[in-house]
């Protein structure tokens, strides 16, 4: 009875993680909606900076901005780190930290003075298991990341940029692409290299004929900077929907490979129990039969 | 075989299976294991058999159990008491020969010219005269030296299921050890495959000692009782096997080797005669007398002061339950326990030694070394972590274990693939030379995979090589 009675045991701590897993699963699918949603409102609003931008660029003006410009030297870079606070979300930061730390020791190896900043506790565990200091974490960025709180950690970006503390700023966060495509990537965000090329479509298809009040040098300092937080704001929106995404998609299938391995046990717990009974009876009946 | 001074003639009264009954004068009855013979000429027919007394049923009828196959035994026929137990020859004489349970040669190669014949139930060796030396005895394979090394003189079991390589590991054994070792070596044959004894057979006569020259067979005695005999003969074959391998030890001092596959067969036999004879039986349907019969027979398996026996015995798991009574009074005996392990052998993994169901009682700081001890201990817990995480692994897949966790997994899973190696005598379905690892390069190779040094060497490397060493070796030709 030992082996039955262990199998009923290891049933059913199976079937409370599948509960918990199947419950994770539903929870990821609604804030995946809605996180998507945040997503899509905020893509809106960058596309609409990347058109203006990218009407600025057809304009043929010659502008020049600080942001834009690969300083003379570049030595000190950041690289920010995006990762979930949670767990259960399958490759999701594995593959994040993988990506960033392939980026950290590249820069390392180039002799870069590399500062590290991390989103995410499970980053900030990573890290700190690796014995690489962390000079900045953030643990407030769920799934719904606030324009103000990331404007804040984007308006010290451009500032330091400007006065020359910071050369160079990398991303590595999980990048969506659509539901079903997304990964992890290591992007620079500063400079912003390619503001024209990467800006995508124009509003239409002939070129608009843009009257600059006052200058368009003031316009361009305007807009850059306006350009780079809502690029910058909308990686964090990434962030927030691949983390749902992973999420589900790791639950479902642990709900599945649980469902799968309740069944291998009940089947070797149904036979334990069908072995244990033809056993007694065989004695039982050999018992009976000696004593005759 | 030594005849009565008097012959004492009984007759055949009853014949069931292998079991008969025999009459004799009330006054002139054997004794219980005496043996008594049938050796008669009927309807061209010669029919030879050896019985061995069991019970005495009253009114002069005794029941004996029958050595060989009571095929043409009809009743009134005339049985004679030898006046003693079954005699089996010892001495030098019976190196490189081959015998049955009667110790009658069946090699073809003429008769045995024995001085001396000893009976095969005799008494263990007293208490006083136990040797209790405690020595490591090294085999050259990894997971045996590092988890349950053999102790000399001592007894080592391997317990697994069908078909997981007992008999392997078991010819390993004889292959590694026998060609290294200067004494004497008994092999016993206890109801497995007549083909297998037949290999092993051949094999110790192709096989030589170290370089001189002279094969293994030279210093080995075999006896086999295999599959095809009755029951009676695959009950006594493991005591005939013992008793010769007793003289070795008593009579020359020399460190002697005992070899026994299978000794489950040895328990089975018994439940088979116990129905014969008509005991109840008892759990799960064996022998009321597990116990005490296999009590005898292990008790007599020691080292005494003038000699030792080192006895390897294979023992089938039934149904792969450890918990079954004839495997679960086996390992009471035993100092080393190696258990094979059906899941290890489906990953591919050979010897399929579980490394934390086996154990052996000489794993002890004061034994191994501090060294050895901690080493060992080490790997058993990467072992035992993975082994806990394997649900979650299931479930949740790697990812999401903690970064110590995965570090774990990861050289749980080099340890395990580590665990393997080429055998001597698989050479021929491996394709891979046999490794003989020394037990301090076993030791060095572990603690360095258990301290990460070889984290970045793929998994695969580690099948089926010697020291680390070749691990690194083995990777670099995979990128190739």
């Amino acid at each position: 009875m030992a082996k039955a009675r262990a199998l009923v045991k290891r049933r059913k701590a199976v079937r409370n993680i599948r509960k918990i897993t199947r419950t994770m699963e539903l929870i990821a699918t609604a804030r995946f909606k809605k996180a998507m949603d945040r997503a899509t409102q905020a893509a809106a609003y960058t596309r609409k900076i990347n058109e203006i931008v990218a009407d600025l660029a057809k304009a043929n003006l010659s502008f020049s901005h600080p942001l834009l410009q690969k300083p003379a030297e570049e030595k000190n870079v950041t690289l920010l780190v995006l990762t979930s606070n949670r767990g259960l979300c399958g490759g999701y930061n594995g593959g994040i930290l993988r990506a960033a730390r392939a980026r950290l020791r590249e820069l390392e190896a180039e002799g870069k003075h590399v500062t590290l900043e991390v989103s995410g506790k499970r980053g900030q565990a990573f890290f700190k298991f690796e014995g690489t200091p962390i000079s900045q974490a953030y643990s407030q960025f769920e799934d719904k990341p606030g324009f103000d709180e990331v404007n804040a950690i984007a308006s010290r970006y451009v500032g330091d940029f400007l006065a020359g503390r910071l050369h160079r700023l990398d991303v590595a966060y999980q990048k969506f692409q659509s539901a079903a495509r997304q990964g992890p990537a290591v992007e620079t965000l500063l400079p912003i290299g390619d503001l024209a090329s990467g800006a995508g479509e124009t509003s239409s298809g002939r070129p608009i004929d843009y009257e600059f009040l006052p200058t368009a040098q003031e316009i361009l300092d305007e807009i850059v900077p306006a350009a780079f937080k809502a690029r910058f704001f909308k990686v964090f929106l990434d962030a927030a929907v691949g983390e749902q995404i992973a999420r589900r998609v790791a639950m479902k299938a642990a709900t599945e490979n649980a469902d799968e391995m309740i069944r291998d046990i009940s089947m070797k717990y149904n036979r334990a129990r069908q072995t244990q009974i033809t056993s007694e009876l065989a004695e039982i009946i050999g018992g009976a039969a000696a004593l005759e | 075989m030594a005849t009565a001074t008097a012959t004492n003639i009984g007759r055949v009264t009853q014949v069931i299976g292998s079991t008969f009954d025999v009459e004799f004068s009330e006054e002139n009855l054997p004794e219980i294991y005496n043996a008594i013979k049938v050796d008669k000429q009927i309807k061209g027919i010669h029919l030879k058999v050896t019985g061995e007394v069991q019970q005495h049923l009253g009114g002069g009828r005794v029941r004996c159990v029958a050595l060989g196959s009571t095929d043409g035994m009809v009743r009134g026929m005339e049985v004679e008491d030898t006046g003693g137990p079954v005699k089996v020859p010892v001495g030098k004489e019976t190196l490189g020969r081959v015998f049955n349970v009667l110790g009658e040669p069946i090699d073809d190669r003429g008769p045995v010219n024995a001085t001396e014949y000893w009976p095969i139930h005799r008494d263990p060796p007293k208490l006083t005269d136990l040797s209790s030396k405690t020595e490591v005895f090294e085999t050259g394979i990894k997971v045996v030296d590092l988890l349950t090394p053999f102790v000399r003189g001592g007894k080592a079991g391997l317990f697994g299921g069908a078909g997981l390589g007992k008999t392997v590991i078991l010819q390993e054994l004889i292959a590694r050890i026998a060609r290294e070792h200067g004494g004497f070596s008994v092999f016993a044959g206890v109801g497995e495959r007549t083909r297998e004894g037949n290999d092993l057979w051949l094999e110790m006569q192709e096989a030589k000692i170290g370089d001189t020259g002279r094969s293994v067979i030279e210093q080995t005695c075999m006896v086999f009782g295999q599959m095809n005999e009755p029951p009676g003969a695959r009950l006594r074959v493991a005591l005939s096997g013992l008793t010769m391998a007793e003289w070795f030890r008593d009579a020359t001092g020399s460190d002697t080797l005992l070899f026994i596959d299978n000794i489950f067969r040895f328990s089975q036999a018994g439940s088979e005669v116990s129905a014969l004879l008509g005991r109840m039986p008892s759990a799960v349907g064996y022998q009321p007398t597990l116990g005490t019969e296999l009590g005898q027979l292990q008790e007599r398996i020691t080292s005494t002061n003038k000699g030792a026996i080192t006895s390897v015995q294979a023992v089938y798991v039934p149904a792969d339950d450890p918990t079954d009574p004839a495997p679960a009074t086996a390992f009471s005996h035993l100092d080393a326990f190696i258990y094979l392990e059906r899941k290890i052998s489906e990953k591919g993994i050979y010897p399929a030694i579980d490394p934390l169901a086996s154990s052996s009682r000489v794993l002890d700081p004061q034994v191994v070394g501090e060294h050895h001890y901690r080493v060992a201990r080490r790997v058993q817990q990467i072992l035992q972590r993975y082994r806990e995480l394997q649900d979650i692994i299931a479930i949740l897949g790697v990812e999401e274990l903690s970064e110590s966790d995965k570090n774990v997994v990861n050289r749980a899973r080099r340890i395990e693939r580590f665990l393997s190696q080429p055998f001597f005598v698989a050479e021929a379905f491996t394709g891979k030379a046999g490794k003989f690892t020394s037990r301090e390069e076993t030791i060095q190779s572990f603690e360095e995979i258990c301290d990460g040094k070889w984290d970045h060497l793929p998994e695969r490397a580690f099948l089926y090589v010697g020291g680390v060493q070749e691990a690194a070796e083995q990777a670099k030709k995979m990128q190739d």
